[in-house]
């Protein structure tokens, strides 16, 4: 038996470390779980600035090539193809994966949270307030495009994996809420200012108001074709308000740091600096029929030549008349091989806008005011932009287009197409949506690509939407107007 | 693209005994196991011709060495080898007339093949070498049914991926386990880079040396591998290294092997059309295309007529002229001949108490790539050592420590791949003779015809993206690798009936690469005013903002095991066994990854460092520990040699799941039923002289991956797939967090994977052919998945337990030895893998995204094969497609729907090994 006994013994001596482990130590030995990589929450101070460059990416990379080419600003150049399909009005799903993405899963989900991180905390109300105004901003940016988008089911995480989607009605009727939440919280003078985390305004609160003013303005416009009495009815309640509007750019700046510059600008550098786009003979000739200094400053001119612009008919990359073409410029991102596109702004909403939507809110009957002047601001905003304010006078006097118009029923072609060309290259998207609204600019062409296709009037959902979401309400095709563009 | 093997250029293997003994003559006497003599039995000198018979009473008498070993072998007995000396007594047993052949299965446990529930297919040595593959994973490629063998690239050390029965989890690696001499083995995948950059590092699998192999056999069922865990989930690869003999003198084993390769596949190509582009259609309804863009990069041009016409760009006034006709092969001919030489030297030796065997391994290749920028080498060393440390105590260490350095090739689609470049060359444009960077037409600076240099310009007809040649010339990826695997068994045996071991094994890896991407900005040679439109704009630069990229991964694994094994007759007839273990692993792995600024590259070309970033440098590094302990058992009973029971259960604790309800446990039993051993010594046994049928039943539990209970932020950077971060952090010196796209979930369960599997193996004719069949069923529940989610939900991915897989299938080995002479053998062999998988269920998700680019996406739904293709296709009304009136274009459906699985019907293999004088 004493062998046996020994024998024991000697186990023992191997299976006691084992045993210690799985007693006392083994839970503290187990307890290694804490992702060491990550961050479990983070402050609204770091998300904010989070917020606002997703934004600056969804509408100043993926809007960008849509807009400007749809707006009929730019057109695929002869010498590459990378927006042909654009040209072509042959959009697949797919394409659309980045827009809604840098939307919802960079933009929106983050606003949600810094939101619901922020709300019954004195010392970050103007990050809540900030909260909802951007919120409304990211929610019209995806309904102008995509029509009908998951709203009160979106941005809840595991709980709702499979968001329903919302009547874009119910969509305007929420960014509606959402601006009047945010103004009445905002205050210049809460000592918890966000500061420098805000790249928009660097938390300057009033600014903010005059965003949020001037967001609402532009969003009941917005439903001028579709529910004219609705507009009305808020257009005249905002003004009740004796609201400020924007009298500056509301707009993120770009740097020449890598990673910081301009999104466009860094796409196509990664697409090897080809020259992708061209001049669309569209806004060109609209520009020549005006003797339009701006267009010098938002194309660029061929070397050799001072005085002009080379355009392609849009769309006509592939019938070869133009030899070369004039590329936009630096100052709208549009030239790879230009650094300075990377210091190009993004405006979420230009000074200029911002004085088209109040002349077209007086020029409506809706407000009191100067349509007129208002109409002459913007087109001074618009030149301040380009850099050459002081050509804004002998335009004013000789252009047939600058002329604000004495019958009240061609007032509002007259302000959309001045707005049009104050957003040549820098709101190419905004400018699309208000000619989905309106029919103006009056001179656009059918694309020579279109091969027998109609004008898209929005995006088409993501495939990541198509196949990830149960309640999918299937694809709505390029061609079928959103719910206010009646 | 793949390989084929060209020519074995030499395979020489010398085996020299070391001696210097004299030939004496040695008596002996050969007997069976109960001690009766074997007349006529035979007994050569091993390797020799030289031999002699037992008389009638067993005894012989042969002038020999002492030392040498000799082979005895006699008529229905196993042949042994014994080393010569005199008085030898040889005992020879019984044959078996079946499979005995020995495996090793889970845990290192020697099994005889006749005793085991399951199916335990084995590869020998020689068999894994015929054929030289560098890589032991891809010789046994259509050797065992079931299996499924995958290689990224032909080149040696590019990934290869083993996995059998189909795939049972719905997201996750599929691979199977590969255990070394009980050491478990990592062989993830290393791919760097993203979807457009891929540049394949190779897996570790591959840093096996197959000339150190002795046997691979393949576990397929999860009841074979209870005892590994759920790593083992997927099957297991338990591969026996070589190891030394005792009481054996010293044997140097020297080998060489020259492999050459070459370009076996490439995409089928249409040889019809040219450089150019399709510009629509005429009014007399003929297609016009653009033939004067010189610098297209695809073939959308006019069918080819033969005519002598301009090409590439005007240099100094000049354009080259070629026939305007498709060059078939340039493609195929831009790939030169690969070469590999594998040099091995083995050394075995053993004395009465200790053996050891040790290799050493060198593999230089130079892969099928023009230049040698996709080198491989690989040296290696391997000790396998044992010794008895005294009648109780036993002691065995097994050590590898191989070194890789190799450079390795871009993929994908980005700026530096190769094939990318090179697939997109017009049909008429010769560029495998292109070659020539310093050729003004073909390369990049050029001089020009009064001597002037311009560096800025390239020549190279392409104006969209650079020559092959110049991206073999400037981009280059580095990998070094250093890995350490080794085990030591500490073993103690007081009585016969109890072997108590203890093992520790440990997998340490450390892989370091550089990505070194030039800065380049050329603009074209050519003035640009030829052509309509002109070809060669001033604006068709050819240009990279360059790149420097360290990226180091360091993956460690340390795992405990003690087991006691308890063995017990019971009367003659039965006998069992018992196994009690325990066992810690710990995993850890760090990875750093640092880069210059992503979007801005490099200020001065040539200087990969970071001090050379043009804007803040870019740096990620990554921790995770992982930690289980489990507790197991098995019991094996045995019925004379007809009737075998295996049990198994296991516990494990994870440090993965969380807290509370961490445990999970699963059991497995097995047996096998030998039926011809109820028919012994019948006229019918002749015929079928082993048959054994068997089933098993088993569970295999699985954990999480570390760090998936919760959702978290990390620093922002918002990507758009071109680039490496449109925008990143800190933005203008301002910080900024995001939410990760990845849902946590705190309750995660653990998996648990049902398998079910019954079989038989046949031996006909003293196993000149014999039969291995399978059926099996398995199902994996909750398995654990990141399964993609709506975005609109805020996020891309979920972790969650979902769905029961279930796959259901048939295997099936032949394998028969049809010629069989004394200097020459054929043995042929056949597989046959039938295997449907089906999604049974999916709570709460209708369907889960597992993978897919672009517009078409893998899903598994409920009811369907798991890895159905979901896409938008075009719609069709009574089986015609519709097209829109406006242009003549195909209707996509408005939703996704399924157009059939990837999973193939079934797969088989045929194959022969042609023996003579061995």
């Amino acid at each position: 038996m004493t062998t046996r006994i020994n024998i024991i013994k000697r186990i023992a001596l191997f299976v006691c470390p084992a045993v210690l482990l799985l007693s006392s130590g083994c839970k503290k030995f187990l307890d290694v779980n804490q992702d060491p990589n990550n961050l479990v929450s983070a402050q609204p101070a770091q998300l904010l600035p989070t917020i606002e460059a997703s934004i600056g990416v969804a509408l100043g990379d993926d809007y960008y090539p849509y807009g400007n080419i749809w707006s009929q600003y730019f057109t695929q150049s002869a010498v590459a193809s990378q927006y042909k399909t654009i040209d072509q009005y042959l959009q697949v799903n797919a394409d659309f994966n980045y827009a809604w993405m840098h939307l919802y899963q960079n933009a929106l989900i983050n606003d949600q949270l810094m939101i619901t991180n922020s709300r019954g905390n004195t010392a970050l109300v103007q990050y809540l307030a900030i909260g909802y105004v951007l919120k409304a901003y990211g929610l019209q940016l995806a309904t102008d495009a995509f029509g009908d988008i998951p709203m009160n089911q979106a941005l809840q995480g595991t709980a709702n994996k499979n968001p329903a989607y919302d009547p874009q009605a119910t969509v305007y009727d929420t960014i509606f809420s959402l601006l009047e939440q945010g103004k009445a919280l905002m205050n210049n003078s809460d000592p918890h200012n966000p500061g420098a985390t805000d790249l928009i305004f660097q938390g300057n609160m009033n600014n903010w108001i005059a965003f949020a003013n001037t967001l609402e303005l532009r969003a009941y416009l917005r439903l001028t074709q579709v529910d004219a009495a609705k507009a009305k009815a808020g257009v005249q309640a905002l003004y009740a308000s004796n609201p400020s509007f924007l009298t500056t750019n509301a707009q993120i700046s770009y740097t020449a740091t890598g990673g910081n510059q301009n999104p466009f600008y860094i796409k196509e550098v990664a697409l090897g600096q080809t020259v992708n786009l061209a001049a669309s003979g569209t806004v060109v000739n609209a520009f020549v029929r005006n003797n339009d200094p701006r267009q010098f400053a938002v194309f660029d001119t061929i070397p050799g030549t001072v005085d002009t612009v080379i355009y392609l008919p849009q769309g006509a990359y592939a019938s070869f008349t133009n030899k070369v073409c004039s590329t936009p410029a630096a100052l709208v991102a549009g030239n790879p091989q230009d650094p300075n596109s990377a210091l190009a702004p993004l405006f979420l909403i230009s000074a200029a806008e911002s004085y088209f939507l109040q002349a077209e809110a007086v020029a409506r009957g809706w407000a009191t005011g100067s349509a007129s002047s208002l109409f002459t601001q913007g087109i001074q905003a618009s030149f301040g932009a380009d850099g050459i304010p002081a050509a804004a006078a002998a335009y004013l006097n000789y252009a047939p287009d600058a002329q604000f118009p004495a019958a009240p029923a061609d007032e509002i072609k007259a302000i959309i197409t001045q707005k049009y060309y104050a957003m040549c290259g820098s709101q190419g998207f905004e400018a699309w949506t208000e000619w989905r609204r309106t029919g103006y600019p009056s001179f656009f062409v059918p694309s020579a690509a279109n091969g027998g296709r109609t004008y898209p009037l929005r995006f088409l959902y993501p495939q990541s939407e198509l196949t990830g979401n149960l309640n999918y309400p299937g694809t709505v095709a390029e061609t079928t107007p959103v719910w206010w563009d009646k | 693209m793949r390989t084929k093997l060209l020519l074995l250029l030499s395979s020489v293997v010398f085996t020299f005994a070391i001696s210097n003994a004299q030939t004496i003559p040695i008596k002996g006497t050969v007997t069976n196991s109960k001690g009766v003599a074997i007349p006529a039995a035979t007994i050569k000198i091993k390797s020799s011709k030289i031999g002699t018979q037992t008389d009638e009473n067993g005894n012989f008498t042969l002038s020999v060495d002492p030392g040498k070993t000799l082979v005895i072998s006699a008529v229905g007995y196993e042949p042994i080898e014994l080393k010569a000396q005199d008085n030898l007594q040889a005992v020879l047993k019984e044959k078996d007339n079946n499979l005995a052949e020995v495996v090793v299965t889970a845990n290192a446990i020697k099994r005889e093949q006749r005793s085991l529930g399951y199916a335990a297919p084995t590869v020998k040595a020689a068999e894994l070498t015929v054929g030289q593959s560098s890589s032991a994973l891809t010789s046994l490629t259509g050797r065992v049914a079931g299996i499924n063998v995958t290689s990224n690239t032909g080149a040696p050390g590019g990934s290869t991926r083993v996995v059998l029965r189909g795939g049972s989890s719905v997201t996750g690696n599929n691979q199977a386990l590969i255990v070394v001499d009980g050491v478990p083995y990592n062989n993830s995948d290393n791919i760097g880079g993203g979807s457009l950059t891929a540049v394949n590092f190779g897996n570790r699998g591959n840093d096996i040396n197959p000339d150190d192999v002795a046997s691979i056999t393949v576990l397929a069922g999860p009841a074979a591998t209870a005892l590994y865990g759920s790593r083992a989930s997927n099957g297991a690869l338990i591969i026996t290294t070589k190891s030394g003999t005792n009481n054996k003198k010293a044997e140097i084993t020297v080998s060489s092997t020259n492999t050459f390769s070459s370009i076996l596949k490439l995409p089928d190509l249409q040889n019809q059309y040219g450089q150019g582009y399709y510009t629509g259609v005429k009014s007399d309804g003929t297609l016009a295309y653009n033939t004067q863009d010189w610098g297209d990069n695809f073939s959308w041009g006019a069918p080819f007529t033969g005519q002598v016409l301009p090409w590439g760009q005007q240099i100094d006034g000049v354009q080259l002229k070629k026939p305007y006709s498709a060059d078939a092969n340039n493609i195929r001919h831009f790939f030169s001949t690969g070469f590999a030489t594998d040099n091995n030297i083995a050394v075995t030796s053993g004395n009465d108490k200790a053996s050891y065997y040790l290799g050493l391994n060198a593999l230089n290749s130079n892969g099928i790539y023009p230049t040698s920028v996709d080198g491989y080498n690989k040296y290696s060393v391997r000790f396998n050592g044992k010794a008895n440390l005294s009648n109780d105590f036993y002691t065995s260490v097994n050590f590898n420590y191989v070194k890789i350095n190799s450079g390795n090739v871009a993929g994908g689609q980005a700026g530096g791949s190769v094939l990318a470049s090179l697939y997109q060359t017009p049909r008429d444009i010769p560029i495998d003779k292109m070659g020539d960077l310093n050729n003004k037409y073909y390369g990049y600076g050029y001089t020009d015809a009064s001597g002037g240099y311009h560096s800025d310009k390239y020549g190279f007809y392409n104006e969209f993206y650079p020559s092959p040649y110049f991206l073999l010339a400037n981009y280059r990826n580095y990998d070094d690798v250093d890995r350490v695997t080794g085990g030591l068994n500490l073993g103690y045996k007081p009585v016969p009936w109890l072997d108590v071991l203890e093992r520790v094994t440990t997998d340490f890896s450390s892989d370091r690469r550089r990505l070194q991407t030039p800065k380049y900005t050329y603009s074209p040679a050519d003035p640009g005013t030829a052509g309509n439109p002109p070809a060669y704009p001033a604006s068709a630069l050819v240009t990279s903002n360059g790149g420097y990229e360290e990226d180091t991964y360091t993956i460690g694994e340390i795992n405990h095991d003690l087991m006691v094994t308890a063995k017990h007759d019971l009367g003659t007839d039965f006998s069992g066994s018992l196994m009690v273990g325990n066992n810690v692993r710990l995993d850890n792995a760090t990875t750093t990854t640092i880069s210059t600024n992503q979007s801005s590259g490099l200020i001065a070309p040539g200087w990969y460092n970071f001090g050379n970033s043009n804007g803040p440098v870019a740096a990620t590094n990554n921790r995770s520990v992982q930690r289980r302990v489990s507790v197991y058992a098995g019991l094996d009973l045995a019925y004379r040699n007809i009737a075998y029971l295996d049990a198994t259960a296991r516990n494990d604790w994870s440090s993965t799941l969380p807290v509370n309800s961490n445990s999970f446990f699963y059991p497995s039993v097995s047996g096998a039923f030998i039926f011809t051993e109820l028919i012994k010594g019948s006229n019918f046994n002749r015929i079928l002289n082993y048959g054994k049928v068997r089933a098993s039943w088993a569970q295999v539990g699985n954990d999480a991956g570390p760090y998936l209970l919760g959702t978290t932020y990390s620093q922002a950077a918002i990507a758009d797939g071109y680039s490496g971060g449109v925008t990143v952090f800190p933005f203008s010196g301002v910080p900024g967090f995001m939410i990760n796209d990845r849902l946590g979930d705190p309750l995660i369960k653990p998996e648990i994977t049902t398998s079910r599997e019954v079989g038989t193996e046949l031996g006909f004719l003293d196993n000149r052919l014999s039969v291995i069949a399978n059926y099996y069923s398995n199902r994996s529940k909750n398995q654990i998945i990141s399964s993609s989610v709506a975005p609109s939900s805020g996020y891309l991915f979920s972790t969650v337990n979902a769905g029961v897989v279930e796959n259901k299938g048939v295997e099936l080995t032949l394998r028969g030895t049809p010629i069989k002479t004394h200097n020459f053998s054929l043995e042929l062999f056949a597989t046959y893998t039938k295997n449907d998988n089906k999604v049974l269920s999916l709570p709460n998700h209708a369907q889960i995204v597992i993978g897919g680019f672009n517009g078409m996406a893998i899903v598994a739904q409920e009811g369907l094969p798991y890895g159905e293709f979901y896409a938008v296709t075009n719609q069709t009304e009574n089986g015609h497609t519709v097209v829109s009136a406006a242009d003549g274009q195909p209707v996509p459906t408005t939703t996704a729907v399924y157009l059939g699985s990837y999973n193939p019907k079934y797969q088989a293999s045929f194959g022969g090994t042609l023996t003579y004088k061995s």
